[in-house]
């Protein structure tokens, strides 16, 4: 239904139609602007990088050939750019060696604060080296399909694949006493 | 579809799937599709003049290699006429010298004319990508 639509909108612009491009930003705003902010974590730039994105997108539209979604390939484009756009001016991160252990991994009631184990895990993920953080954002965005993530950031889905167990192995040599907690928290 | 679902990474699944959600603010779209309408109405950017400017890049590339060969070939003369002035040894030496040289000379310039034709090439290629990805990206 959201294809057709798409398609649908997508014709008119390009037939001059210029208003019908806001069935598109109406469509795909949430998670244009939500895929930017799990590269930069900052609202108002995610918002501009998305803006941006869009832009992009009205101006290469005759590019879309048709044979990919255009989720598909306006995922592809956005990613291409918010990636540039982090090249550019990195995101405020900082390095993986002085991502914090948690501050007391066994509290009072046994078991990690759920908040703080997520700040943690993400702020190691920031810290992680482009390529690797690149594929985690991109594989939990499109919900662990690495089919979508490998399209979207234009690579083999073998590479992927090998840019994320890269990835987590880091993560896991980084934050072993945090994921160990969380499993014996879970097994309570 | 292809999933990974290696159970040591539950943990971190479960972690990293719980990115909290940003709604967009309420004038995103507006401001879009201002920035959308901007772009209609501004004019397309000019292209640049290749059919004009070939011809003149064509004809500079010959100067410029023309230049080069002249120089070359002016050294090489002046280098033979200050030898000959020079040096009182046997005529027959003489020439059997400049004769080598000559071949040398003759063989470099040919070397010089083969890399500026190359180096031309090449410049002209970085031109005309530079163009391309600045035309793809305006």
């Amino acid at each position: 239904m959201s294809a057709n639509d798409d398609q649908t909108d997508v014709e008119r612009v390009l037939s001059g139609d210029i208003p019908a491009f806001e069935g598109l930003v109406r469509r795909w705003q949430g998670p244009l602007v939500n895929l930017a902010y799990r590269f930069c974590h900052d609202r108002g730039r995610a918002e501009e990088m998305a803006q941006e994105a869009f832009l992009r997108a009205y101006r290469a539209l005759g590019q879309w050939r048709k044979d990919a979604v255009f989720s598909t390939w306006l995922f592809a484009l956005a990613t291409n750019l918010y990636r540039s756009e982090l090249r550019r001016i990195p995101a405020r991160t900082v390095p993986i060696e002085d991502v914090p252990e948690p501050r007391d991994p066994r509290p009072s009631d046994g078991g990690l604060e759920e908040h703080d184990s997520d700040v943690v895990v993400r702020r190691a993920v920031g810290a992680l080296p482009p390529k690797y953080r690149e594929a985690l954002v991109l594989f939990y965005f499109h919900e662990m399909d690495v089919t979508t993530a490998a399209r979207s950031l234009g690579l083999p889905e073998g590479t992927v694949k090998a840019r994320l167990s890269r990835g987590r192995e880091i993560l896991r040599s980084k934050l072993p006493q945090l994921l160990t907690v969380q499993r014996l928290k879970e097994a309570i | 579809m292809t999933r990974l679902t290696e159970p040591e990474d539950d943990e971190m699944n479960r972690i990293l799937s719980r990115e909290e959600e940003i709604l967009p603010s309420s004038g995103f779209a507006v401001s879009v599709m201002d920035a959308i309408r901007r772009e209609a109405a501004a004019p397309p950017p000019i292209p640049f003049p290749w059919k004009r400017a070939l011809p003149g890049l064509v004809v500079g590339g010959f100067g410029l290699a023309l230049a080069l060969v002249t120089v070359i070939v002016a050294i090489v003369l002046g280098i033979r006429a200050s030898m000959s002035a020079q040096f009182s040894v046997s005529s027959s030496v003489l020439t059997s010298i400049l004769e080598s040289l000559g071949g040398g000379f003759q063989r470099n310039l040919e070397g010089a004319a083969c890399w500026t034709v190359l180096a031309l090439l090449v410049a002209f290629v970085s031109v005309k990508l530079s163009m391309r990805l600045a035309s793809g990206r305006a």
